[in-house]
């Protein structure tokens, strides 16, 4: 008999347990607990949860015993992770309870907060006061501000805005958090609601919807074992996403080849079977080099790209890109941006909607549905042979033609045979059958031109047809723990939940305009109207009607300021912003410039902050050199809970949206910021309702039905998420669902199924987001269908109709997604493309292969041109905001429409006085700004200080030795930390230049009773990508010194 | 009985330190709580070595070559002798050794002497002051019996360690290494086949032993001899220990060891 490796374990384990049976006369009281004395999970009551910290959503085990934490690991039955947990996971424990070194006893974790406190202004220290003063004073001070500051109509359109407070933060909280979270912020007219993604991942949005249609994630974790190529670029997956190594060395033991390019030689670079340095912010050149070196050697998997991208679409003649100055046609030198007209596509035909009885668009005129123009479908010229020279395909070669590999290596810094090697095996991924994917993070992200970094991956994977394949494309990983859910929510300025535009008063005064302006005539974004009526009877219930346009009045509208992350605290600094509400965010660490942040802070009136500690922001009157007395803001601090002191949905980097079940409740008076926001809401419309004020119905008229004795009810959140009918209250199965007309309310039209099951609203367990069945997966490609539920309507692998040919012939047979079997689809994963359509008789009909691939693009194929993109339809190379060298590419130095580059804020530096590139990074061991690591002892002892990393070279030049003290410095500010001066980092020759780099994480503050260090934040610029004003944390000049 | 054996491999392991922040987590070992404690130590391994509250350690050895960087990670912990030196020496009987080749250490026997310290030619057991004991990595032998992996393995995200049968770990750690000299490692090796008698703690070291810190030909005599030069000067000490827990020696089971000598010093088996 052959036993497998667990039932090997089940064996020994029962001969062991007689020869471990030990007898203990003698112990110490403080040896009593030790798991040797007997077993540790001895009567404990185990709960499922998902890990707090990076967004690959890991499964851990909560013990529990008479209530009192007992352990926490890794769950062996979560496919992710399978028990695993890296050095954060591992010490999720240390969150709540740690053990006394004297004693070795167990305790609460001194650092934890258990109280509401207050600093008064001008005061040196926090008093507690009790929960129901803090939410009354917090309420008072919200509602006096939004009362003075608030404006009904501007430029004769109604905006019903406050501009006077802001709302930062909410990754860290569950989805169901989120979404009443921003729902409450917009209740009140809040502009300023940004958290976060606007600073991880926002450019991935913007890059890969505007090539793709959707901005997320493509494949998912367990997927990375199918493989042949996987390339880590801008991302140091090993440290901050360390179960992705499981699925890396699966895809390894098949053979499959692992490449990192990055400027520091990392943890992911040691077990990497090719490394390649690259100087920071040069990656589209390093990707305009691959794209120029698939066309070249004809390495593009051909049929994919004929017939699933626009390759053969044809541009008006009047689209130009000049060399000498940079530029795309349409530049305005006086806006400062471009004008896209001369980027549109020939015009073949026009195509009205069938709003017919029988027609596809026929529920546009149903009664109820608020008025709008139908769409006029504009279809595309196109030349089938590519040989147009307006045609995309052959604007793209010549493009590109620039970017030859003697170029790129000057630029880059990689040596040319390095870039060879890194190319040919990428691009041997383009063999029809092959794939590979391509892991990111902030080295994509966190730059000037991050959004068109994550568009040039897009353009690179779609001429290697890895887009929709298992084992392809493009991967995202994100940061938290639900980075993607409070994305999707849209605790974010310029959307509201599930991807759609937040209006802009000069853009969108009425519904129709809106409508009308953001339902695109082709694609299934086209059935955007119902999305956002039934959003809005979500969010207005029985208020919203027809009559009042859904209420969408009340939606806050933007005027033309910029309201990211950036300008949130520029407005601060101007005194617009009066008011913050911190909701696990940490901005006097994490924002670019922090130290302007930080004085921006102290302009405030008032500042909440909601956190499981106090934090350098809670806390930010105590920061060095600052004088108490002189800070006039008064300071909340409410005690959180943490992410297994309470229940609810998270959704992981790969869209698996994880139910995160209660183990445990929270210690002292510590809540869920769930009933935190609940009992604000209540206290404020109990306020507005008795006293009145500007525009009261805004926020007394929010359908609220999210309470059950007493409490916020987490489930009854849900529901409204998933969408119901409005007639009878009963969950609804899926977004086709929905219509336009009023009868269905749903808070996030791409979460509709994950909570759907009518028999047991009240169960998590029982809805598709809390199924736990590994055993089943179709194809054995990890795909686990029945292991939670993933948005969109349970696709593991978005746009899947590419993995099939033309035809529906599967690429590659043994990874097999769908498949067309001569007269039906046969499917592994959930069909993203029109598979079949419902006759109106109720049967079905298979729809035979198309091309019609993605479906969330107008176009209906992959964007290998894009005209949603504000600086051009091709990603070109632009040096960062502060390079030390010339853009040898092209004539204009910095991506053209960067943002906030003339803020005075900003205080850029030159090469003269500081020629070195610095990059930011985080550790395995810690995170974000370290409020979360930097408290518990196993992690602060696992890293302790804060340094700089220097190379060897730098390092002799500067007369530095290893671990010496030294000072990083630009015109922002100054910090000191020890040096770690190695030969994981080497300068980089840039067109016969040495150029020095260096790297520091950002971890360190001054706010722990553990471990404090320099804020690396005071030194990065508060400059802003092009399209979502993603701060520019990876690439930026200093200089440094012995201090 | 069958052998059992945790195979690390060097050449898969990012050095997350998943294992050494768990090793704590399921033991229960504290930290320190002191306020900025902790010297910067110029390296990702942020210990020097073990200590009385840390069992195991991930260590970070890097070189700079013509090509780049060897970093080597390693996986520092008790190996698990088959022939245990601390067990040869232990005063207290509290070091045992488990059918399936597990070095047990039980604190409740241990008296504080130190002698497995001195005496184990890895340095792996340490000094747990707060207790007046010492301590080292039992293989999680706890939950080994329940059926699960030590807290090590099954934490690892990189699939770096992999926990079974001896003979099946020493197969597969030989394979491994066979395959990285295919890819160009030439210096990578097997530790633990063989050394001490066989250990249970096998490595894949993709550098060669030197470059991840690993003692070649370690071995037992040595040890033990050290031992008979520290063993006068350690009595001393201990002697005050054992008056409080007399009671204790009168239950111990010593194992493979003469009984225990008033004055509080083993006497070694003569062969």
């Amino acid at each position: 008999m052959e036993l497998t490796r667990r039932e090997f374990f089940k064996m020994t384990g029962a001969v062991l347990m007689v020869t471990t049976t030990y007898e203990f006369a003698r112990q110490s009281p403080a040896l009593a607990g030790e798991p040797e004395a007997g077993w540790k999970l001895v009567d404990v009551r185990e709960t499922p949860t998902i890990c707090c910290y990076c967004g690959c959503g890991c499964g851990a085990i909560v013990s529990v015993r008479d209530g009192e934490l007992i352990n926490i690991e890794g769950d062996p039955d979560h496919p992710i992770n399978r028990g695993s947990l890296c050095a954060k996971g591992s010490a999720q424990f240390g969150l709540r309870s740690i053990y006394d070194p004297e004693s070795g006893e167990r305790m609460l974790n001194p650092n934890r907060l258990t109280k509401p406190m207050v600093r008064r202004p001008g005061s040196g220290s926090w008093e507690e006061l009790s929960w129901e003063q803090a939410i009354d004073e917090i309420s008072r001070r919200i509602k006096a501000t939004r009362d003075a500051n608030y404006e009904e109509v501007a430029d004769g359109v109604t905006v019903n805005r406050c501009e006077a407070i802001a709302s930062l933060g909410g990754a860290a909280l569950d989805n169901e958090e989120g979404y009443v979270l921003q729902k409450l912020m917009r209740g009140l007219g809040v502009t300023f609601l940004e958290h976060q993604a606007r600073v991880c991942h926002s450019s991935t949005v913007a890059g890969l919807g505007g090539t793709f249609g959707r901005g997320a994630m493509t494949n998912h974790f367990c997927d990375l074992k199918n493989a042949d190529v996987v390339m880590a670029i801008g991302s140091n997956n090993a440290m901050n996403h360390p179960v992705t190594m499981e699925w890396v060395q699966e895809a390894r033991a098949k053979g499959g080849k692992y490449i990192v390019v990055d400027p520091r030689f990392t943890r992911s670079a040691a077990v990497a079977d090719i490394y390649a340095p690259l100087r920071s912010g040069t990656d589209i050149a390093f990707f305009g080099g691959l794209v120029n070196h698939i066309i070249e050697n004809g390495l593009w998997q051909k049929e994919y790209v004929a017939q699933y991208t626009t390759a053969s679409f044809l541009v008006s003649p009047d689209f130009a890109f000049d060399e000498a100055t940079g530029l795309f046609s349409g530049w305005d030198d006086e806006t400062q941006a471009y004008d896209p007209a001369t980027w549109g596509y020939q015009i073949a035909s026009e195509e009205p909607w069938d709003t017919s009885p029988t027609g596809p668009y026929a529920w546009t005129t149903k009664p109820g549905v608020p008025k709008f123009a139908p769409g006029v479908n504009k279809v595309a010229k196109t030349d089938p042979t590519m040989r147009d020279p307006d045609c995309v395909w052959q604007l793209l070669k010549r493009h590109y033609a620039r970017y030859t590999p003697d170029m790129v290596s000057r630029v880059t810094g990689c040596p040319a045979d390095k870039l060879a090697e890194v190319w040919d095996a990428f691009a041997s991924s383009g063999k029809s059958e092959k794939s590979g994917t391509i892991l990111y993070a902030m080295g994509q992200t966190q730059h000037t031109n991050g959004s068109e970094n994550v568009r040039a991956m897009g353009v690179v994977q779609a001429l290697l047809g890895n887009i929709g394949v298992a084992g392809g494309g493009i991967n995202a990983l994100r940061g938290e723990s639900n980075v993607q859910g409070s994305t999707d929510v849209a605790l974010l300025c310029h959307i509201v939940p599930g991807y759609m535009a937040a209006p802009v008063a000069a853009k969108h005064p009425t519904l129709q305009a809106w409508l009308e302006s953001e339902t695109p005539a082709s694609g299934y974004w086209a059935n955007k109207p119902k999305f956002l009526v039934s959003l809005l009877k979500e969010v207005y219930g029985d208020y919203a009607t027809v009559k009042n346009d859904y209420a969408y009045g009340m939606l806050p509208k933007l005027n033309a300021e910029n309201h990211t992350l950036i300008g949130m605290f520029e407005a601060m600094d101007k005194g617009v912003v009066k008011g913050m509400m911190l909701w696990g965010q940490n901005p006097a660490v994490s924002a670019p410039n922090a130290d302007f942040a930080r004085s921006a802070m102290s302009k405030l009136d008032w500042l909440v902050a909601v956190d499981l500690w106090e934090t350098e922001s809670a806390g930010f009157w105590k920061a060095p050199g600052v004088a108490a007395a002189a800070v006039q803001t008064e300071v909340f601090m409410l005690p959180a809970a943490v992410s297994y002191e309470k229940q609810g949905s998270v959704s992981n980097s790969g869209r698996w949206i994880q139910w995160r079940w209660k183990a445990i409740d929270p210690p002292g008076e510590a809540r869920a910021d769930l009933e935190i926001a609940h009992q604000l809401f209540k206290s404020l419309k109990e306020m507005y309702e008795a006293e009145g004020g500007p525009n009261r119905e805004q926020i007394t008229e929010l359908h609220w039905p999210y309470e059950s004795e007493g409490h916020a009810d987490v489930t009854k959140v849900a529901r409204g998420m998933n969408g119901y009918t409005v007639v009878d209250g009963k969950l609804i199965p899926n977004f086709p669902t929905l219509a336009a007309d009023g009868s269905t309310a749903c808070g996030l039209w791409i979460y509709a199924g994950y909570y759907a099951n009518n028999e047991a609203p009240d169960d998590p367990a029982k809805q598709a987001t809390g199924t736990r069945d590994r055993s089943v997966d179709p194809g054995d490609l990890g795909l686990y269908p029945m292991w939670t539920w993933a948005w969109p309507l349970n696709r593991r692998i978005i746009y899947n109709r590419a993995s099939a040919d033309i035809n529906g012939r599967p690429w590659n047979p043994a990874r097999t997604l769908v498949a067309w079997k001569g007269s039906a689809w046969k499917n592994n994963d959930v069909p993203d493309f029109v598979w079949k359509t419902v006759l109106p008789d109720g049967t079905e009909e298979m729809v035979p292969p198309n091309n019609k691939a993605f479906i969330m693009t107008s176009e209906l194929s992959a964007r290998l041109f894009s005209t949603s993109m504000k600086d051009g339809p091709f990603p070109e190379h632009y040096e960062p905001f502060e390079s030390p060298v010339a853009n040898l590419l092209n004539g204009c130095q910095a991506d053209p429409a960067l943002t906030f580059g003339s803020a005075a804020s900003v205080k850029p530096g030159d090469a003269a006085q500081y020629p070195i590139v610095c990059t930011s990074f985080r550790l395995t061991e810690h995170w974000q700004s370290g409020s979360m690591t930097r408290n518990i002892p196993w992690l602060v002892e696992a890293i302790p200080r804060m340094f700089v990393m220097l190379s060897v070279e730098l390092a002799a030049e500067k007369r530095i030795a290893d671990g010496d003290w030294v000072k990083v410095f630009n015109n922002r500010g100054a910090v000191e930390m020890y040096a770690l001066v190695t030969p994981r980092l080497k300068p980089f020759r840039v067109d016969g230049k040495t150029i020095h780099e260096i790297g520091m994480p950002w971890h360190w503050g001054y706010a722990s009773g553990l471990a404090t260090g320099a804020i690396a934040n005071d030194l990065s610029p508060n400059v802003g990508d092009a399209n979502t004003s993603i701060p520019e944390y990876k690439a930026f000049l200093v200089n440094v010194e012995k201090a | 009985m069958t052998q059992i054996a945790i195979l690390y491999d060097s050449s898969k392991c990012v050095a997350c330190k998943g294992c050494q922040v768990q090793c704590k987590q399921w033991n229960m070992l504290p930290s320190p709580l002191g306020k900025n404690v902790e010297e910067f130590s110029s390296s990702y391994q942020s210990m020097p070595d073990l200590n009385g509250d840390t069992r195991l350690i991930v260590t970070y050895d890097e070189a700079g070559t013509a090509g780049g960087v060897e970093w080597a990670f390693g996986r520092r912990s008790c190996f698990h002798c088959s022939e245990p030196a601390c067990m040869a020496v232990c005063t207290g009987s509290a070091i045992s050794q488990l059918p399936d080749g597990t070095v047990m250490q039980d604190k409740t026997k241990c008296v504080g002497c130190k002698y497995c310290m001195a005496a184990c030619p890895f340095g792996t057991p340490q000094c747990r002051d707060s207790l007046g004991v010492a301590d080292k990595c039992n293989l999680c032998s706890d939950r080994v019996a329940m059926g699960r992996e030590p807290a090590c393995v099954q934490t690892c995200p990189a699939g770096a360690m992999t926990f079974g049968p001896r003979d099946e770990m020493v197969a597969a750690g030989k394979k491994r290494v066979q395959a990285l000299k295919a890819e160009g490692f030439g210096k990578a090796e097997l530790y633990g086949e063989t050394e001490m008698g066989g250990m249970h703690v096998l490595h894949v070291a993709k550098f060669g032993l030197e470059a991840h810190g690993l003692v070649r030909n370690p071995s037992q005599s040595d040890a033990v001899s050290l031992f008979d030069i520290l063993k006068p000067l350690a009595g001393l000490s201990v002697a005050a220990v054992v008056g409080g827990l007399a009671v204790s020696f009168v239950t111990g089971i010593g194992y493979e060891k003469d009984e225990l000598h008033a004055e509080g010093v083993t006497k070694e088996e003569e062969e």
